[in-house]
């Protein structure tokens, strides 16, 4: 049974070498060229074997070397965070800016395990007010402020 | 002399009533953000970003200037009230500016902090005015190969700088690089690794891939830890230092400001490395060394000063070579971009008034952040009382906001939400973005440079070493990457990132 002493670099090691296996197969087709007429697929290639090398060396280190543990995560702030983002993106253009940043702003709150019904309540409808007056009176971006189209 | 004729067309620019409007709103924005704890220059910048988009190029890049200042100037705010680097710049103002505020001479700590700041500031404006046009005729010379080793050397002395594994920062550098080739190889017109998304074309956008990485990802990461304790604020009685205070500052300001200058020119060198210099110079000149670590004058003043000047002149090379040296000068490129404005050679030649304008508005910026914030220091105090609950959702609806204004698509928006978890999963992992971010802007550039030098050369690698410029770059790059090999240096490096 392998042991990992440095899960922080095994990790890393791992996600690197992931991300250059996954730049080879998505270029594979990307014409090389040569070294005087480069393709669209020498450097993404290059840098795809050194990522996936360093990767490699990253990883094997890891199981080797001793090194910091990952700090356990929660998943409560990643969870509600994304979400916002998400949701905020779903929104916008379904129902405009104010109800969109009520809603977002909520659910946002809840990422933290301090949150307040009532306060998030009235911070999500400051927000909302406030950033009406700020992106699209003042800044003049063009955004509906409120509307319903699903 | 020309020096400062040259100012004075770009202060007659800069000096608008819209244009002071913006650099006030600018600096007080900057400063809002910077002084939250946990949120960094980059983050700030980024997400007051799209604000400055509808403004024209000039007034854009005087409020970006302010913010960037007042970020800079709001982390070391926090330093030196709680103990909370804004970031990794005013790490050290941490030392001994904490210390003297838990002696009662916050407020000495403070206006030390910023007049050195200030002072640094208006030195760092004009070693850029008399050297920037120097620079710029040097860089007329540079052609693709030199181009590339610069860049190249650049991302070396990321790698160097970054905290933590160096292999990782290696890895991390190439990523960025493979990030930054999404879009369009327009040489070959062929899009790559876009998945057939056509907001992908033209890159992934900086904007949201910053937010994302730097803001979300510390978000997340602020949310994740035990909400710390901020009644350890300290209170600020006078705001003026004592006879003493000033005495022992005033030369370490001049050396900090000298350091920081000379250090920020360099790339890589910037704001971090020269607080770290000037610091260990403060140190070790001084008669009373045991003081360092317990509430040290020079030790707050030294390396504010030298951190300021660097972060002024590492607009250097930003200008002239249009090459951007730390990850906040690579925002700064973005920014410039989507302004429409391409930051090089060309810059000084073609936009005068746009050049010396920004520089000249460096120095209202720095001006007018020790007018305004010194008398407005008990707000950010107050500011620094909030709860986290209650900004982390303003911040989330800025950046998203800002995100989808950039060009009204839900898509950025869904990539910031990608970018997050990606940054969050690197800070798990101990991988820093900052040398990530500088690959992915220096991506396609490197690129270009080097298809053109293999061209020039007809495939002959060898063209970076014939050819005398870039022939010191390269091997400057091997300095460096063999100092970290040096155990000396490799521990005053992990000594500095542990301070």
């Amino acid at each position: 049974m392998l042991r990992v002493k440095s899960p922080q670099d095994f990790w890393a090691g791992l996600l690197f070498i992931c991300f250059g296996a996954l730049a080879l197969f998505l270029g594979r087709n990307y014409a090389f060229g040569t070294v005087t007429r480069m393709g669209p697929g020498f450097l993404p290639t290059v840098l795809a074997w050194f990522l996936l090398g360093l990767g490699i060396i990253i990883g094997l280190r890891g199981i080797a070397l001793d090194g910091p543990s990952i700090a356990p995560g929660k998943w409560r702030p990643q969870i509600f965070i994304l979400l916002g983002i998400v949701l905020f993106g779903l929104l916008i253009e379904r129902v405009g800016l104010a109800p969109t940043v009520f809603i977002v702003g909520i659910v946002a709150a809840f990422a933290s395990v301090e949150v307040k019904w009532k306060e998030a309540v009235l911070l999500s409808a400051a927000v909302a007010l406030f950033s009406i007056l700020l992106f699209i009176k003042l800044l003049g971006q063009s955004m509906a402020p409120w509307m319903w189209s699903p | 002399m020309d020096v400062f004729a040259n100012l004075a067309t770009g202060f007659g620019a800069a000096v608008t009533p819209a244009n002071l409007l913006f650099c006030l709103v600018g600096c007080l924005l900057g400063t809002l953000i910077g002084v939250l704890p946990g949120i960094g220059p980059i983050a700030t910048i980024a997400m007051l970003l799209p604000i400055t988009f509808g403004l024209d190029p000039l007034s854009s890049l005087i409020m970006l200037a302010g913010i960037y200042y007042g970020a800079q100037y709001g982390g070391s705010t926090t330093a030196i009230l709680v103990n909370l680097p804004g970031e990794t710049s005013s790490v050290i103002t941490c030392i001994d500016g904490y210390q003297m505020a838990r002696r009662g001479r916050a407020g000495a700590a403070l206006t030390i902090a910023a007049l050195g700041s200030f002072f640094a500031g208006c030195v760092g404006t004009v070693v850029i005015a008399a050297f920037a046009p120097m620079l710029a005729g040097f860089a007329e010379k540079f052609r693709s190969p030199e181009y590339f080793s610069l860049m190249l050397f650049g991302l070396v002395a990321a790698v160097v700088l970054a905290n933590g594994s160096v292999l990782k920062a290696v890895a991390m550098v190439i990523l960025g690089l493979l990030f930054g080739l999404v879009g369009t190889d327009t040489q070959a017109g062929v899009t790559r690794f876009t998945f057939g998304v056509s907001e992908l074309y033209d890159g992934i956008d900086f904007v949201p891939l910053a937010m994302g990485l730097f803001g979300f990802a510390e978000m997340m990461g602020n949310l994740e830890k035990k909400l710390e304790d901020r009644s350890s604020t300290q209170k600020i009685d006078s705001l003026w230092p004592t006879r003493e205070e000033a005495k022992l500052a005033v030369p370490a300001v001049l050396r900090g400001t000298a350091i920081g200058a000379f250090l920020g020119i360099l790339p890589g060198g910037g704001a971090v490395m020269s607080s770290f210099a000037s610091y260990t110079l403060e140190k070790k000149i001084s008669k009373s060394r045991a003081m360092f670590g317990k509430g040290a004058v020079e030790g707050v003043a030294g390396p504010e000063s030298a951190n300021n000047a660097g972060a002024q002149t590492s607009f250097i090379p930003l200008l002239t070579l249009g090459i951007p040296s730390t990850p906040v000068m690579a925002i700064m490129v973005g920014a410039m971009m989507i302004q429409g404005i391409a930051p090089g050679t060309a810059l000084l030649t073609e936009k005068p008034i746009l050049f010396w304008g920004m520089i000249a508005s460096m120095w209202i910026g720095n001006l007018m952040l020790v007018i305004i914030n010194l008398p407005l220091i008990g707000l950010w105090v107050a500011l620094l009382k909030v709860p986290y609950r209650l900004l982390f959702p303003c911040i989330l609806i800025l950046c998203c906001v800002g995100a989808y204004a950039i060009s009204s698509s839900t898509f950025l928006v869904m990539m910031m939400a990608g970018m997050s978890v990606l940054g969050y999963t690197f800070n798990k992992l101990g991988c820093e973005c900052a040398p990530f971010l500088l690959g992915f802007v220096l991506g396609p550039l490197m690129e270009e440079n080097l298809r053109r030098s293999m061209v020039l050369s007809f495939g002959s690698p060898t063209i970076f070493v014939e050819r005398p410029i870039s022939l010191v770059l390269l091997l400057l790059s091997l300095l460096l990457l063999l100092m970290i090999v040096l155990p000396s240096f490799r521990k005053t490096r992990e000594d500095a990132f542990q301070e």
